[in-house]
């Protein structure tokens, strides 16, 4: 599929900041897709936001829709692009319908159109029952669908949607990315970020990991969770953490984690003979993973624990 | 796109009660208080304060001079015994509220006739100890001009055998009138107070704007509509022009007040008889030019609540005591007038009682107007500045 959005070795660098905000990022995200952007506080993912909402210049690198430049497609058709932030970003004095009204405004939509596409964006976010409520008063759920609303409205081909399930509850939450993949299957190329890495795992067709400014993974979900395809996690009773670590080094790559260890089995490699060996050094296993890996766990791993706040 | 952001600055305006409050309620209640306090500011009562008189001595002139006195400042109280005590109590229990005592001494009636100087004052005029210090040297020099008057007429008829009608009164001497001004003007706090307070409610949008950007610039609303493509001149103008209209309601309000609802309440209205519409509508659309300008930019420059909620007030406060809207500038010092002069509110008030007062047309007060106006224009292009710069980042 052709990508809509190309980002090319962006890197920026905020006034004063001894380090880049992003170090030469490269992405892609096509229609009809959903691209998980996943990297922990301070990683350069709101940095890259802002480029796309056209908040920040671009100091070195390039941004292309279809081909064209970033600065060239907000200068004709500023509303190609959607941020829905992770702020509330309406006016809570106003009630939904008045809100959706101004942003549509806001967007150049007028008179039929504009009714039209209010009407349509309310629908979609399931919010018909609360047109005249003042948007203060709705619940953390409501609001976030208020927000993917007014992201709606001018009908864009780009949507960049930022962590839109914080705080709300598991049914908002449920709605919420359906709504989101509704809205990739019907053309829109969407680019998630969420710190949920079920959430990712759940509506996500590419996922790039970022940080320090750096994508360090980009790949298609399946692809990250078939690296894990030959990791064999093990725990076991009898043997120290450290001897059991030596007992599977000759299989593969092993290293301690948590309560037990980790190792990365040799090309073709079958767990059964490493199994077996912990067992004839006097280890009896407790616990085996093998032929799987989370998203989370290859996330940690390639981000490392350290807290970043 | 400008109509649907204005229509929402009125929306969230006008759901806003703590902001309508600010806007409106607060300058409408300093104008009424402030115009009711100092209402005898610009009317000293002198003719109408309590006294009593000490009289020790009955001759003619001491009499004449008494009768004439009763004359424009009505009966005198009884004079207590204890008359000293009591003018130094004032409000204590039993007091009879005295303002001032005359006493004529002893004598009074023939230094009065005597062509030579008295060897000691006459007459004295003992004030209770908190009177305005105006209204002693009023008093002080009504007795001056009556004495003076009863003297004149007791030494022509000493002199002269007789005395013409009317050859002493000093009244008909002298003429006082203001030059310029719409015809019938009476001066009045409420004609000073409304246009100093009308400013300064005016500039009360500085801290109302500024939290209202400091809010939308956190819930990340400003970010959102310059996604959707919103240039922002376009936003600074939404946020401009609905307060260049709330500037325009307060005026209405505020001017209404100061005609209609200043003599419900006792006090003196405010009187727009003769005054020019076009000068006065071309004063108050520059103070609210050079209001919502400092605004915008005060607004683009704050980072928070905390700063919006402390700076707006406190320059609007110096300001206005700066600029002659609390003290007026004509009894400030001449260091403290160059200072004065550098105060939108100070060009603002001189524009305002230009019209009001003083019944100027547009080419009165256009200097001031000028000024206002390329204040404004200053303050809006450092806010279209800032606005990019810092309200978005």
């Amino acid at each position: 599929m052709p990508s809509m959005l190309e980002v090319r070795d962006l890197a920026y660098r905020y006034p004063g900041a001894a380090e880049p905000a992003l170090a030469g990022v490269s992405l892609a995200a096509g229609r009809g897709a959903v691209l998980g952007l996943l990297g922990p506080n301070g990683a350069g993912k709101t940095t890259l936001i802002s480029h796309l909402s056209g908040q920040l210049p671009i100091q070195q690198g390039a941004i292309a829709i279809d081909g064209v430049s970033l600065a060239e497609v907000r200068r004709q058709a500023p509303t190609r692009i959607a941020v829905a932030p992770q702020e509330y970003a309406f006016f809570p004095a106003l009630t939904v319908a008045e809100n959706l009204a101004c942003f549509a405004g806001a967007a150049r939509l007028h008179g039929a159109k504009a009714r039209e596409r209010a009407a349509a964006c309310l629908a979609f976010a399931q919010l018909e029952r609360f047109a005249g409520q003042r948007a203060a008063r709705l619940s953390g759920g409501l609001k976030r669908r208020l927000n993917l609303a007014i992201a709606l409205l001018p009908e864009p081909e780009l949507i960049v949607l930022d962590e839109p399930t914080v705080g709300v509850d598991p049914q908002s939450r449920a709605f919420l990315l359906d709504a989101v993949r509704r809205l990739a299957d019907g053309g829109a190329a969407i680019i998630y970020t969420s710190h949920y890495m079920d959430e990712i795992e759940a509506i996500a067709d590419r996922v790039v990991i970022v940080d320090h400014g750096r994508v360090l993974r980009d790949a298609p979900l399946a692809d990250l969770h078939a690296e894990g395809a030959r990791q064999l996690r093990v725990e076991a009773d009898g043997l120290e953490r450290t001897a059991l670590a030596a007992v599977l080094a000759p299989f593969g790559t092993a290293r301690e984690e948590g309560s037990g260890v980790v190792v990365d089995l040799l090309a073709d490699g079958d767990p059964a003979p490493a199994l077996a060996a912990v067992a004839a050094a006097g280890g009896t296993v407790r616990r085996a993973r093998y032929g799987e890996c989370s998203l989370e766990q290859l996330f940690l791993d390639l981000t490392q624990r350290t807290l970043r706040d | 796109m400008l109509a649907a952001l204005i229509r929402k600055e009125f929306l969230a305006l006008s759901r806003d009660l703590h902001g309508l409050g600010a806007l409106f309620l607060m300058p409408l209640v300093f104008i009424v208080v402030m115009s009711l306090a100092l209402k005898n500011a610009y009317n000293p009562p002198a003719d109408t304060l309590a006294y009593a008189i000490a009289q020790h001595d009955d001759g003619p002139a001491a009499t004449r001079f008494v009768e004439r006195w009763q004359e424009e400042h009505g009966t005198p109280r009884p004079l207590p015994a204890d008359w000293r005590v009591a003018l130094s109590s004032q409000g204590g229990q039993g007091a009879p509220n005295l303002k001032y005592v005359l006493v004529l001494e002893a004598g009074f009636s023939d230094a009065l006739s005597a062509p030579q100087a008295p060897s000691a004052p006459p007459l004295r005029l003992v004030v209770e100890p908190g009177m305005d210090g105006g209204v002693q040297r009023v008093t002080a020099a009504q007795l001056s001009a009556l004495v003076g008057e009863v003297r004149a007429l007791f030494l022509m008829e000493r002199f002269m055998g007789l005395a013409p009608a009317g050859a002493a009164d000093i009244g008909r001497f002298i003429a006082s009138e203001r030059s310029g001004g719409p015809q019938g003007l009476r001066l009045s706090a409420v004609q000073h107070n409304v246009p100093a307070w009308l400013i300064f409610g005016m500039f009360f949008v500085v801290a109302a704007m500024a939290n209202l950007l400091v809010q939308e610039r956190s819930d990340g609303t400003l970010a959102r509509l310059s996604a959707l493509g919103v240039p922002d001149g376009v936003q600074v103008a939404a946020k401009a022009i609905p307060y260049f209209i709330v500037n325009g309601v307060q005026a209405a309000l505020m001017l209404a007040v100061g005609v209609w609802l200043m003599p419900l309440l006792g006090g003196d209205g405010l009187s727009l008889a003769g005054i020019d519409p076009l000068a006065l509508l071309l004063v108050l659309a520059a103070i609210s030019a050079a209001a919502v300008g400092l605004a915008l930019c005060v607004a683009c420059l704050v980072r928070s609540h905390a700063q919006a909620n402390a700076i707006g007030p406190v320059i609007n406060i110096l300001m206005a005591a700066v600029g002659g809207i609390m003290v007026p500038t004509f009894i400030m010092p001449a260091a403290m007038q160059r200072v004065a002069a550098l105060s939108p509110m100070n060009w603002a008030l001189d524009g305002l009682v230009g019209v009001l007062v003083r019944g100027g047309g547009p080419a009165q007060v256009l200097p001031q107007a000028a000024i206002l106006f390329a204040f404004a224009a200053a303050m809006l292009a450092a806010a279209r500045l800032l606005f990019s710069r810092k309200t978005l980042s």
